[in-house]
């Protein structure tokens, strides 16, 4: 009997404008995550561990950073003779082609190559969530539904349902309202963005709707279409699953892992996540150091304090130093004397000497995003070089020239902001 | 000009106990990620050598697990790259290597088809950071058959080595294996440069040992010169040493963190070091994967270990995935990987001079996959073998 053959495509254009500096420089797939991983790891070694060895990823938005990353797809062992993975840029054709206007728009600019895919059923992926999941489980859901699509759901709180599209399930699993972003709504239920296709009904389904979107998205016209001709049914997923969404939820997120109740496992027992390999040696704990509560990455040399923080690999905390509540980037120094409380720093940043980072006022909202920084966290951007004896408050956002380089010697109150021209 | 790498690496190790029952001396992991052959696989590409063989023969299993495809060295190539290579059977007869000069004997073949100019003779058991490139051209422009690595070492270590003398000219003049005292000041490292030419026409059947049969008569002709070194060198050939170089590493920690001489080895997919709101560590070396819940001092901790809440390691060196029970204590102790010691048993010394013997306490070596029951108790000097189990005593 034949094999059946599932391809996997990854929407990983997203702009995630809501995290802030996070985003500046990379798309939101390459956002780091839990010291030594990329959002998007997550996902592509969701593909691999359930057998899926075909993958597509989809860019658009600044994607060098994670073009860079999952390079020809090693360390999820893609790189593949036969299928493996292949990154996908939107690009001028002999026929008109354009930026991709939507989710579904991507998939639809895409179609030749879609058609020509040796495969029964495509499954749609984002590369914006951290989760783990056997996809074989929706796969044989789906094909038990009798139905041509599948859409993956999981269970929100009631204060999120605004940020998602929100499906009622009846009890054979089948989707029978579905509202995108609704104000209010009393379903639980929200969209993973995780679709599976039978190929031929994807094919000509796209054909049908581009005709009458040109900004075909999933959320906003492919399910309803299909919710309304009850053709798709929903797979609960009852895993933990994370969206990402606001510079907030990656911090909350992200220490939630220190908690030994977190229920996101880097290393179960179906093996760790997948990322590309580190260089870095084992991390040093000096004499003077110590670290309580806290993820340590290799390459880490740690000679100040360090509590309830996730530092990524390559970090430096000098002596007399202290870090609590905070998320280091890779390479990041900390000098002597330094103290960070509440801080998000990004890669290949220096804090020098007595630099006071992160306490204040946190009712006072940044001055230029109130709306994402509001709750008394303060964002250091990539390569920026924090002069000694600086202060810098809460929820401030503070970066330096692209290249890298130092702000001025002046101290930032809470909630403003320093932002060097040629970004943001 | 290119240049050929042979890297020995068959020695089994006997004073290595029970850390070699399983494995080749220089598989024998070592500071906290590496194993004891990264150091001079790392110094052959950074000194832009390509082109290497291992010659193994004892339990290679680990090593060629270790070494795979040559990837994280950048060594899988189309051509040269590295291959580890073993005795075979030649169709006629089958020998093993009887020794250092008969390994490369057997393998002449290889280092004839491999057309370097040069051959560097290696050991995979040595820990040091050394550029090869300058040696190489103190070579080239001396012209000698043979260029030997030599360092100078004090008085008491001498027996432990082959000790040179030199001329002004800074060719040997006279060698001596492992003298039970000398006046001479350098040792040769077990590094060796040979002209092609003069290592195709030395190697024989007759010759077995490259000291002995192939070294000492160039000598003697005064055709092998003597390059001095004088960083950092350690071999591991035994607890001892071994124990003693780990722990250096603490303070000569550059060794491995030198972000342009970075030691290259297999890659690791492990989750982050996770330290607990108890955990204490202090002055040690921590790889990803560990979950330490405990007190850690003066330690080296390789991936994946657990050290439970209330257990302390002092002065010791963890190998990967070994677990330490809560309320367990281990004092300068090596643990083998998978090691369990169980809640509130004790193993080894504490860092303290034993001051009944007057001089500091042995140090407890626990095998591979071996278990200690909890509350049981380990004496220093102890020697576990791999896959015991340790009991209560009555």
């Amino acid at each position: 009997m034949k094999k059946e053959r599932v391809v996997a495509v990854i929407l990983a254009g997203g702009v995630g404008k809501r995290l802030s500096l996070l985003t500046r420089y990379r798309a939101k797939p390459a956002v780091p995550f839990a010291g030594r991983y990329r959002i998007i790891d997550f996902t592509l070694t969701n593909c691999i561990r359930s057998g899926i060895d075909e993958v597509y990823v989809l860019t658009q938005y600044i994607a060098r950073s994670l073009v860079k990353h999952i390079g020809v797809g090693k360390p999820w062992d893609l790189d593949r003779l036969k299928g493996g993975m292949r990154v996908l840029h939107p690009h001028l054709g002999y026929r008109a082609v354009d930026w991709y206007r939507g989710t579904a728009d991507a998939l639809y600019q895409n179609r030749s190559l879609i058609r020509r895919l040796e495969a029964d059923r495509i499954l749609i992926l984002s590369g914006d969530h951290v989760y783990r999941m056997d996809y074989r489980e929706l796969l044989d859901f789906h094909a038990q539904s009798g139905k041509p699509a599948c859409l993956g759901v999981v269970k929100v709180p009631k204060r999120l349902t605004a940020e998602f599209g929100i499906a009622t399930v009846d009890n054979e699993g089948n989707i029978t309202k579905f509202e995108e972003k609704p104000a209010k709504s009393d379903g639980r239920l929200a969209s993973m963005g995780i679709y599976i296709f039978d190929k031929k009904f994807l094919l000509s389904l796209l054909k049908l709707l581009e005709a009458k979107h040109n900004d075909l998205d999933f959320g906003k016209h492919v399910v309803p279409y299909l919710v309304g001709r009850r053709e798709i049914a929903a797979f609960h997923f009852k895993g933990y699953w994370l969206d990402i969404g606001t510079v907030k939820s990656y911090y909350r997120a992200s220490l939630e892992l220190l908690s030994e109740k977190s229920r996101l496992r880097l290393d179960s027992r179906n093996g760790p996540v997948l990322t590309v390999p580190d260089d870095s040696p084992p991390t040093v704990i000096a004499e003077s150091g110590s670290v309580e509560n806290s993820l340590v990455c290799n390459g880490c040399i740690i000679s100040g304090f360090v509590s309830n923080s996730i530092l990524s690999p390559g970090v430096r905390i000098d002596k007399g130093a202290t870090v609590n509540n905070s998320i280091i980037f890779d390479d990041c120094v900390i000098e002597s004397g330094a103290i960070l409380e509440n801080v998000i720093v990004d890669k290949a940043v220096r804090i020098g000497k007595g630099a006071i980072v992160g306490l204040g006022n946190p009712k006072i909202p940044n001055n230029l995003q109130p709306g994402y920084l509001d709750s008394g966290i303060t964002l250091i951007g990539k390569r920026t070089i924090v002069p000694s004896n600086v202060k810098i408050g809460t929820n401030c956002l503070v970066s330096g020239p692209r290249g890298g380089g130092a702000i001025p010697k002046k101290d930032i109150e809470d909630g403003g902001s320093y932002l060097e021209e040629g970004g943001a | 000009m290119k240049t050929l790498a042979l890297i020995l690496a068959g020695g089994t190790g006997d004073e290595l106990t029970v850390l070699t029952r399983q494995r080749a001396k220089s598989a024998l992991p070592f500071g906290g990620r590496y194993r004891v052959i990264d150091f001079c696989l790392s110094n052959c590409v950074h000194s832009g050598i390509s082109d290497i063989a291992i010659l193994a023969q004892y339990s290679p299993v680990s090593l060629i697990e270790h070494i795979g495809t040559g990837r994280p060295w950048d060594l899988d190539r189309r051509s040269g790259g590295i291959a580890i290579l073993q005795p075979s059977h030649n169709g006629q007869a089958a020998t093993w290597y009887l020794g250092t000069a008969d390994a490369l004997y057997q393998n002449m073949d290889l280092i004839v088809s491999w057309k370097s100019e040069t051959i560097l003779v290696l050991s995979g058991d040595q820990v040091y950071v050394m550029d090869y490139r300058p040696f190489i051209e103190d070579h080239l422009r001396r012209g000698c058959d043979v260029t030997i690595v030599t360092k100078e070492v004090p008085a008491s270590q001498r027996s432990r080595f082959g000790m040179v003398l030199c001329n002004k000219d800074g060719l040997v003049t006279s060698f001596k294996e492992k003298p039970t005292s000398s006046d001479y000041k350098m040792a040769s490292l077990g590094i060796y440069l040979f002209r092609r030419s003069f290592l195709l026409e030395a190697l024989s059947e007759e010759r077995v040992d490259i000291v002995f049969d192939i070294l000492m008569p160039a000598i003697e002709r005064r055709a092998v010169a003597a390059y001095p070194f004088s960083g950092y060198w350690e071999d591991i050939g035994s607890i001892a040493s071994y124990y003693r170089a780990s722990l250096q590493l603490l303070e000569r920690r550059s060794l491995i963190t030198d972000p342009d001489w970075p030691i290259f080895t297999s890659e690791s997919n492990l989750p982050p070091a996770r330290c607990t709101a108890e955990a204490r560590i202090s002055n040690s070396i921590i790889a990803d994967g560990c979950n330490i819940a405990g007190i850690v001092r003066d330690s080296i901790i390789f991936p994946g270990v657990t050290v439970e809440k209330g257990a302390v390691v002092e002065k010791s060196i963890v190998f990967p995935h070994s677990r330490i029970g809560s309320c367990a204590f281990v004092g300068r102790s090596i643990l083998d990987k998978y090691v369990s010691v169980g809640s509130g048993a004790r193993v080894g010394e504490a860092g303290r001079t034993d001051k009944q013997a007057g001089r500091l306490a042995k140090i407890a070596v626990v095998g591979r996959k071996a278990r200690i029951a909890a509350r049981a108790e380990l004496d220093c000097g102890s020697e576990v073998e791999p896959h015991a189990i340790v009991g209560r005593k009555r």
